[in-house]
């Protein structure tokens, strides 16, 4: 409806790639030149997984647009002092001013060398929540490719906000930098905290909802009861952070209570390493010669190579093995004679016998009798032996997925959770396969559009991966960057575009500030120049009020803005770019994305200018080629943007040549990336440029839904996964730790025992405990558990200017409020409503109470990320945040750097409810 | 602006109602009580003097309600609109009965015509049933849609305007018969009774948890104060005790205020939504359904909620 | 006859709010004014708790209690069952308001902005006088159900002629469609799935169709 007549209406194509789950397919409705509202895209109903819609998000994008708090015109700070509590004096400066600032600052740098003398890169860059800004930053991923080394040390939230092993594990183990049930198939899902009808985007709920119509029983094991746990068929309120219990037992019901008989014997025994042979030390014994992993051949009764062709390979059991080698860490190799060897499968068996039920129901608080029916219907519905014809192929049909969570599969703990999901999966034949356990696509490999391209043989059969280097000569002792991913994290690689973004984050906030006693690598410097796009990681992080000291002390600091927030409240530049509405951008969409995003189309989508920017907000793209212009860094822009950096593909290639030069303007930017990217995808068949993309959004050629699926890549290449036991991470951690010692450095000893073949539990919620005992706390003053749950109505709080995403975020119980127990919270006098004060050993937040049944009572929950202070609106909703009282700890790091959304609390009444 | 923050476990639960405030209950206290002050004054066989006085008194009170509600609605300037849905809305009733009020009481005021008076009267308690007839039709309220709360708002507006009939007929100077007093006494108790009936029935029939506590909160005011002290005053003045006209003032102010009271409670405090609810909580991929919830509904003995 | 009825699969529902933030951008709500929602209900007691969401919204009744209690004629119940409110004659009274067992009316008596005093252009251009100071609820996108009248189109077939928390259901709980119609893709779902109506003791025949299990 409209008041007035309008004069003109227009529906623009667009997407919404506000969250990782992006991108959704939408049209902006404008009025007279207003965009009014924001409606799905029927247009992509049949190419589109979630049929053209786009979540409650994206309907906040009319109201983001003209928000009048948004910063409208360039920005100069006018008080040199900076901190939370100075005013940072903003005024209003023109383009050409604010441009010629941050060009003068970066040519300095570019003057002096892109590398300071610590070794690290002088320049800073940060984005936001999971990569989601590099849709909507035009080309400034050619500016940073055409300037060189950046360091994207400081993060928002990567590390610690993401699900980091599952990406770090998950692409090692099946290319799977995320991880998800193929749900269109699945019978049977275990989602460990995994909160996909939350997170997952409109095709993961529309998968979901299908499936349950359809009869598939998702059993969700989590502390709280989320919107997810409330859509399954069963909830399980386990015990915080105890989930790796509780898989180990899954695992001994299958392995140690059923047995090998009723696993999926064919692809253990050949898709896996479950028949390698290990000696008694824990490595691989080898072939003298060859050097390759031994298996016991049953046809021959001998020890043969792992691929020597017609060898029927013993999956389980031990074997004497006359002559044979293992390969130690720092390539030591030790000759061996009558040896033992034991299958891999057999280690595990022997590993997981203490791990019962019953053993579990201690650790977890789940009983042992309702751990043992979820693995035994798990067994049942996996139906090993099933298959299913995709595309004229026959496949096995393996309906089991166990998912994971944020905080299940992050931190410590997260480790053995990844490894015992997998594992799951592998012993019913049901990962990588139809119906069973899924990558999405990949981050830390090449190429990101096709992770089966990332599938190629390395060394022992298996894929080959691109660690970081232990070697005495290789590794860097001398960080490249400052969250120290190359040295530190192996398994992180170097190889992937999000390989350094993905180190471990918070060590880079730490170590600012202090460094161990035996550190011994140089020290960090501050990035001379730090650029922040879409992230405030003054909220977004965890100890967050010292965060934003830190991030003070940051000598100078530009960042494109849309209001003020808590992180640029310490900028030296403002710059407002076009947001959502007001720019145009292609994209890639289709394929296989996460969270569930499974498409049988490919293509791409342009981001439609739907209305004039605000103010003096300008185009990103714009923005871009001024400062590579400034920066005497034009042409190697322009060479960027036209081998596809910041598009969907190069502009020129076979065929075709949309080549640019000179200094183009944005439009001829996404003209010619709307040409190549038709005539690549469309492999010459068609070429419409970005006149024919206004008026259709996107284009899509038909996808083969056999692209799901990695095993049958796999199985074509004769490889195996990286399962059950890990070798190579074992001598991955013995050598990073011999590089660390030979250099005098114990302070990551605790992380290095996470270098484990086969996980044991160790007691993972005792390390906060331990925390707050180490900080001179007592356990007994902080005895509830403080977790934190996501929202869809906030994508990580960067929406939290955003009027009406507040209002229909209320609906639902616990926005902008503590979720409590009832019955623990009659128990303290609190009732609904009232205002109750959260304290952990490093400090305090405050909300109201939301009284629930459905969590434990001894955890309590804060939805998002809040306690905002000066974004506009957001500071208003005095709502709390886990992130003001989680320390930042070494101690709660695990070994691929990351931790996890927990700490211990107190929780006392402030103030009685007001009448509603 | 500030956030919009409601409780998200109290949106589903009853609530109570917000739009029709102090305005709205004063219509209801003041329409009530002038209606069946009207009613009870044309019957009681006052004299020029007193039946003039309740008139006016009867009129005064159902403008002053009238006026109120003009205050409260969102388009005052078209509340002519009012009078289009006479065939089934209780507000165009009562709007038109209201009509007739002020016709036959200005004729009577004017002319003194006894049948003016007794038309006027007759008016007033339709004008006392259309406003019950009002709360009992909204079905969003279950405290007023009981239909036991139709005897009720009628039984109290009769023993108001009773009371207040023979507080302005004593002021007036007329003698107020034994016959009056035993018929005032009498609606005074037949209100109390007919409060039992309809807090009975809506217990049966069920209402929100909170809007019974509400009730019953208020019921020993109005046992009290409403029945037993009114009751007892007019008993001493059958009984011979002297000082009528003060005494029955008293009892006025007593059977009225609790009667204002009453519909205060019922028009305001009481009047809790229905509330939404779920008969069957779905099945989610497989297992069974779960149970009906209705938040802020008792659970009745027959194992359903109300 | 036509009667044009909402289902709603609560088997698919997760109360993500995006019909609810939609719905307040197809009708241009005032902030803390919502047409529809969704209801976020728990019941029983850890640790067997069951939480459910619940799309609420006018139940464009077959009976509707709101129209008999109107004393003006605003609010009437059209021939294809949509109950609608001519804001020209609504008086403001909130009778209908009380009549409503489903919390669907509301009246807002002053213009009321996101940010403020002041309305954002997008606010601006949709501000509508008429609907100040009376009463207001869910039209099942009215103007869409006319104009499928006049263009042939199908609501609940054709995305243009369908109420915009429909369109915008990303769980694909919600349909639309003609109930009268045996081959309408409501009836369908009905016919093959057990399903309830809220407070259909009241009386009010609603037109709001709730799913919770198949047949």
């Amino acid at each position: 409806m409209e008041a007035d007549q309008p004069k003109s209406v227009k529906r623009v194509p667009s997407y919404c790639y506000n969250c990782v789950s992006g991108p959704d397919l939408m049209k902006v409705k404008v009025v007279d030149g207003v965009a009014t509202e924001i409606e799905p895209n029927f247009a992509a109903a049949d190419v589109h997984p979630a049929k053209g819609r786009v979540c409650v998000k994206a309907y906040g994008l009319v109201q983001k647009t003209y928000n009048p708090n948004r910063v409208q015109t360039p920005m100069k700070r006018t008080n040199p002092k900076k901190g939370r509590n100075e005013d940072p004096g903003f005024v209003p400066i023109s383009w050409d001013e604010a441009l010629d600032i941050v060009a003068g600052k970066l040519s300095a740098v570019k003057a002096k060398g892109l590398i300071d003398d610590a070794g690290l890169p002088r320049v800073a860059v940060s984005l936001g929540h999971g990569g989601t800004p590099s849709n909507y930053m035009g080309t400034f991923p050619a500016f940073l490719q055409a300037w060189g080394a950046v360091d994207f040390s400081f993060g928002s939230g990567q590390g610690v906000k993401c699900v980091h092993s599952e990406h770090l594990y998950g692409e090692f183990w099946h290319r799977a930098f995320t991880v998800a049930a193929d749900t269109p198939n699945c019978r049977y899902n275990i989602a460990v905290g995994a909160n996909v009808d939350v997170t997952g985007g409109p095709c993961a709920v529309i998968r979901h909802a299908d499936a349950r119509v359809r009869g598939y029983k998702r059993v969700q094991v989590e502390p709280h009861l989320t919107a997810t746990g409330a859509c399954s068929a069963e909830w399980v309120p386990i015990r915080p952070k105890t989930d790796p219990a509780f898989l180990f037992a899954l695992i001994h019901v299958l392995v140690k209570e059923n047995g090998l008989d009723r696993l999926d014997i064919p692809f253990l025994r050949d898709r896996t390493a479950s028949p390698y042979l290990v000696a008694p030390e824990g490595l691989y014994l080898r072939d003298v010669q060859s050097g390759k992993p031994l298996v016991w051949d049953e046809a021959t009764a001998c020890a043969v190579a792992y691929d020597m062709p017609g060898a029927v390979p013993a999956v389980a059991g031990s074997y004497r093995v006359a002559r044979a080698l293992t390969v130690d860490a720092d390539k030591e190799r030790v000759e061996h004679a009558d040896v033992e060897g034991v299958t891999a499968y057999e280690m595990l068996a022997r590993h997981i016998e203490k791990y019962s039920p019953e053993w579990a129901e201690g650790v977890c608080d789940v009983k042992a009798a309702t751990i043992r029916r979820i693995a035994n219907e798990y067994l049942a519905a996996a139906s090993i032996g099933e298959t299913i014809v995709i595309d004229g192929k026959t496949l096995p049909l393996r309906p089991v997925a166990v998912t994971l969570g944020k905080s299940v599969n992050n931190g410590w703990g997260a480790y053995e959770c990844c490894w015992a999901r997998t594992v799951l999966a592998a012993l019913v034949g049901a990962l990588e396969n139809p119906g069973g356990l899924l990558g999405t696509t990949v981050r830390l490999n090449k190429t990101r559009d096709n992770r089966h391209l990332s599938v190629a043989p390395g060394e022992d059969g298996f894929m080959v991966q691109y660690f970081n280097p232990t070697s005495k000569e290789e590794w860097q002792f001398q960080p490249s960057t400052r969250n120290l991913h190359q040295t530190l994290v192996p398994i992180v690689g170097h190889n992937g575009a999000w390989s350094q973004a993905l180190g471990p984050t918070q060590l880079a906030w730490m170590f600012q500030d202090e460094r161990p006693d035996d550190w011994s690598m140089p020290m960090p410097t501050l990035p001379e120049v730090w650029l922040v796009y879409r992230s405030n990681p003054s909220i977004s992080f965890w100890d967050t009020r010292h965060l934003a000291e830190v991030a003070a002390k940051f000598p100078f600091m530009a960042c494109f803005a849309y209001t003020v927030d808590e992180t640029n409240y310490m900028a030296d530049v403002l710059l407002p770019e076009a947001t959502d509405l007001e720019s145009e951008q292609m994209i890639r969409m289709g394929g296989t994305k996460y969270m569930e995003q499974f498409w049988d189309h490919k293509g791409v989508v342009l981001r439609g200018k739907a209305v004039e920017p605000q103010g003096e907000a300008r185009d990103f793209t714009w923005i871009t080629t001024e400062l590579a212009k400034r920066t005497g860094l034009l042409e190697a822009y322009v060479k960027a943007v036209n081998k596809g950096v910041a598009g969907v593909a190069p502009l020129k290639g076979e065929g075709y040549d949309f080549s640019l030069s000179g200094e183009p303007s944005p439009e001829q930017i996404w003209d010619a990336v709307c040409r190549a990217a038709t005539f690549s995808i469309s492999e010459g068949r068609e070429q419409h440029g970005l006149a024919w993309y206004r008026e259709h959004g996107f284009y899509t050629v038909p996808m083969s839904r056999l692209e799901w699926y990695l095993t049958p890549t796999m199985e074509q290449r004769g490889l195996r996964y990286e399962l059950p036991y890990q070798e190579r991470l074992l001598r991955a951690g013995r050598e990073l730790g011999r590089r660390l010692h030979e250099k005098k450095m114990n302070w990551w000893d605790s992380q290095l025992s996470e270098y484990t073949a086969l996980p044991e539990w160790h007691d993972v919620p005792g390390r906060w405990i331990a925390n707050l005992e180490k900080a001179g706390a007592k356990p007994e003053d902080f005895p509830f558990w403080l977790l934190t749950t996501k929202s869809m109505q906030y994508h990580a709080g960067g929406n939290a200017a955003i009027e009406v995403m507040h209002e229909v975020a209320q609906n639902l119980r616990g926005h902008a409020g503590v979720i409590m127990n009832a019955k623990t919270a009659a128990g303290l006098n609190i009732a609904e409503g009232d205002r109750i004060e959260v304290r952990s050993h490093i400090g305090a937040t405050c909300g109201k109470a939301a009284l629930v049944q459905g969590v434990r009572p001894d955890t309590l929950v804060i939805i998002g990320q809040f306690d905002h202070w000066a974004t506009p609106f957001a500071k208003t909703m005095a709502a709390p945040s886990l992130n003001s009282i989680a320390p930042m700890s070494l101690d709660l790091t695990d070994a691929t750097g990351s931790g996890a959304d927990i700490v211990r609390v107190a929780v006392r009444k402030i103030e009685e409810a007001k009448a509603a | 602006m500030k956030p919009f923050n409601p409780r998200a476990v109290e949106l589903a639960a009853p609530k109570q109602q917000r739009n029709w405030d102090w305005r709205a209950a004063a219509n209801f206290i003041c329409g009530g009580s002038g209606g069946g002050l009207l009613l009870y004054a044309a019957f009681a066989g006052f004299g020029r003097g007193s039946a003039l006085a309740a008139l006016l008194a009867g009129m005064t009170l159902i403008a002053t309600g009238l006026t109120c509600v003009w205050f409260e609605i969102g388009r005052p300037w078209r509340a002519l609109n009012v009078y289009r849905h006479i065939a089934t809305s209780w507000m165009t009733r009562e709007a038109v009965v209201a009509l007739a009020v002020f016709g036959c009481g200005a004729l009577a005021v004017l002319t003194g015509s006894v049948v003016a008076t007794l038309c006027a009267g007759v008016c007033g308690g339709a004008f006392l049933y259309s406003q019950a007839r009002i709360l009992a039709a909204n079905k969003g309220i279950p405290a007023w849609r009981h239909p036991a709360s139709v005897p009720l708002l009628v039984a109290t507006g009769l023993a108001e305007g009773a009371a207040l009939a023979l507080a302005v007929g004593a002021l007036g100077g007329a003698a107020i018969g034994a016959g009056l007093l035993v018929a005032a006494m009498i609606l005074v108790i037949v209100r109390a009774w007919a409060w039992q009936r309809y807090r009975t029935g809506l217990g049966s029939t069920g209402a929100p948890e909170a809007a019974l506590r509400v009730l019953d909160g208020f019921a020993p005011r109005l046992l009290w104060l409403g029945t037993v002290l009114p009751a007892l005053a007019v008993l001493a003045l059958l009984l011979g005790m002297p000082g009528q006209g003060p005494v029955l003032l008293l009892v006025a102010l007593l059977a009225a205020g609790s009667g204002a009271w009453l519909k205060y409670t019922l028009v305001r405090r009481a009047a809790y939504t229905q509330g939404l609810a779920i008969d069957h909580i779905p099945v989610r991929g497989r297992g069974p359904s779960g149970p009906a919830a209705k938040p802020g509904w008792k659970m009745m003995p027959d194992g359903n909620r109300g | 006859m036509t009667r044009y009825v909402m289902t709603i699969d609560l088997r698919r529902c997760v109360g993500c709010q995006t019909c609810t933030a939609a719905c307040k951008g197809a009708n241009a709500t005032p902030p803390g004014i919502q047409w529809r929602r969704v209801l976020d209900i728990e019941s029983g007691e850890f640790p067997d708790v069951r939480r459910s969401f619940l799309p609420v919204a006018c139940m464009h009744c077959g009976d509707p209690p709101c129209e008999s209690v109107c004393p003006t004629r605003a609010t009437t119940r059209r021939a294809d069952g949509l109950v609608a409110i001519d804001y020209e004659l609504c008086i403001g009274c909130a009778n209908c308001v009380m009549a409503c067992p489903y919390d669907a009316r509301s009246i807002v008596h002053e213009p009321r902005y996101a940010y403020g005093d002041s309305p954002m252009a997008s606010e601006a251009k949709r501000f509508d006088p008429a609907r100040i100071g009376v009463s207001m609820k869910c039209t099942f996108c009215k103007d869409r159900i006319d104009y499928a009248e006049r263009t042939g189109k199908v609501p609940g077939v054709d995305p243009e002629v369908t109420p915009a928390c429909v369109n915008s259901c990303i769980s694909g709980a919600m349909g639309f469609g003609d109930i009268e119609d045996a081959d309408s893709g409501v009836s369908k779902l009905l016919a093959g799935t057990q399903y309830f109506r809220m407070h259909e003791e009241l009386g009010t025949e609603p037109g709001v169709y709730y799913v919770w299990d198949k047949s």
